[in-house]
């Protein structure tokens, strides 16, 4: 047999559309058996079939369901039981079995939905669970780094051969005070502001070291930072230590009428 | 036994909600009445309940079983005094299981959805599945009553099931 040619002669959807006489349908029932390709085409035009009258479905009135359960509901099991169980139990076997299957059917779609609602849900915490992971993590950084900046500010601190010069404020400025750590021998500067107010966008504080009777630039600093901050190096012989306010960048000479800390180096 | 019993009973819940429409549909084509169409519904769900035990899932799905009985179911009411009486009361002459054209059935079935659906189809092939689907004909009258050898409308069926499984998923 020329599976193609039978299939393309349209038997199948007459016989899904229950148009053959009881001899076609033998023969097709065999066929059937016989090619699993025609299973599977008369499986297509099944769910076409369906698919269409579904779109072309007529709600019966709720009435007539409830007439129906009503009519269902009124048998009594033993009735049942004489009609189904008694006479073949095979029968019986499988209406449980498609009964089964149906509720089976009923349940697993009912989890599906539910897991997928859940899969849903889960798929949100994660999300936000990922967003705090990161947050987490960069706070965790900073952390870190600040750290790791006390610790060596700490180093500096310990460092007998640093020299703590204390700077106290001017009549300019008598609320402020300011330190610096003088390495002598590496010439390494550390600034370190304990109370020093703001100054508007255009201005800086600069650092002067004065050195046989000179100012020598040790750099530029704004009033808010933490710990310890890394000036430029101070060779050996500074007697002073001073702070003025210059415009932002800095100057090559200080304008002293602005000096707002000093403090002389004592040797210990 | 009761258990037994008491899942049965959703099993047929399950499927009268599901297939419920569909099949009225199909029994609308051949049954115009509201009320008998719905009388042969409640008819093809009772068989369906005592013989779900014949069903036999190799040879199909279970809705082209419940399908048959239903197309049966109302082609033998339509051979029933009762349809004789109904349809003499309204009109005199021939009572074939058709239908007549004004019916209430079409304007409740042509959801736009479907129509949009049959767009798709040439027009020959639109004419045969609107005339089987839709209006009720058995292909053999389909063929006798427009004059086309069945050849023709077995063909064109084929093709028009075939576009509309590409149209479907679409």
């Amino acid at each position: 047999m020329n599976v193609d040619e039978y299939i393309s002669s349209g038997i199948l959807e007459a016989y899904a559309q229950g148009e053959l006489t009881e001899q076609e349908r033998a023969e097709v029932d065999t066929n059937l058996g016989k090619y699993p390709e025609l299973r599977k085409e008369l499986e297509a035009i099944e769910a076409v079939q369906e698919s269409l009258l579904q779109k072309a479905a007529i709600q019966p009135r709720a009435a007539v369901r409830d007439a129906l359960f009503a009519k269902i509901g009124g048998q009594t099991p033993q009735a049942r039981v004489v009609t189904f169980a008694q006479p073949d139990k095979i029968a019986m076997g499988w209406k449980f079995a498609a009964a089964a299957s149906l509720t089976i059917a009923l349940i697993s779609s009912y989890l599906a939905y539910d897991y997928w609602n859940k899969w849903k849900k889960t798929e949100e915490s994660l999300t936000t669970l990922v967003a705090q992971n990161q947050r987490v993590a960069q706070d965790y950084n900073r952390v870190n780094q600040r750290l790791d900046q006390i610790e060596d500010d700490l180093n500096i601190l310990d460092n007998p051969n640093f020299n703590r010069v204390v700077m106290k404020g001017t009549p300019n400025a008598p609320g402020s005070v300011a330190a610096v750590y003088w390495n002598e021998s590496t010439k390494e500067v550390y600034l370190s502001v304990l109370d020093m107010k703001q100054l508007t966008a255009e201005s800086q504080y600069q650092l002067w070291a004065i050195i046989d009777g000179k100012p020598v630039n040790a750099g530029v600093f704004d009033h808010n930072f933490t710990g310890l901050m890394k000036m430029k190096d101070i060779s050996s012989g500074a007697k002073t230590f001073a702070v003025t306010i210059e415009p932002k960048g800095g100057k090559d000479a200080p304008n002293l009428k602005t000096m707002q800390v000093a403090g002389d180096v004592v040797k210990v | 036994m009761a258990s037994l019993k008491a899942r049965q009973r959703t099993a047929l819940e399950y499927l009268y909600d599901h297939y419920a429409g569909a099949l009225l549909g199909v029994i609308s084509r051949i049954i115009k009445k509201e009320e008998l169409a719905e009388e042969v519904l409640q008819d093809v769900f009772l068989k369906v309940w005592d013989r779900i035990e014949s069903y036999d899932a190799t040879k199909g799905r279970l809705f082209t079983w419940m399908l048959n009985i239903a197309r049966n179911q109302a082609i033998d009411k339509t051979r029933s005094k009762e349809f004789s009486k109904e349809k003499k009361t309204g009109e005199i002459g021939n009572f074939v299981n058709r239908i007549d054209k004004q019916g209430f059935v079409e304007q409740r079935v042509e959801s736009i959805g479907l129509l949009q659906l049959l767009k798709g189809l040439p027009e020959d092939q639109r004419f045969i599945i609107d005339q089987h689907y839709l209006k009720g004909y058995t292909q053999a009258e389909i063929s006798d009553e427009f004059n086309l050898p069945l050849g023709t409308v077995k063909t064109r069926m084929r093709l028009a099931m075939k576009l509309l499984r590409k149209l479907l998923v679409e």
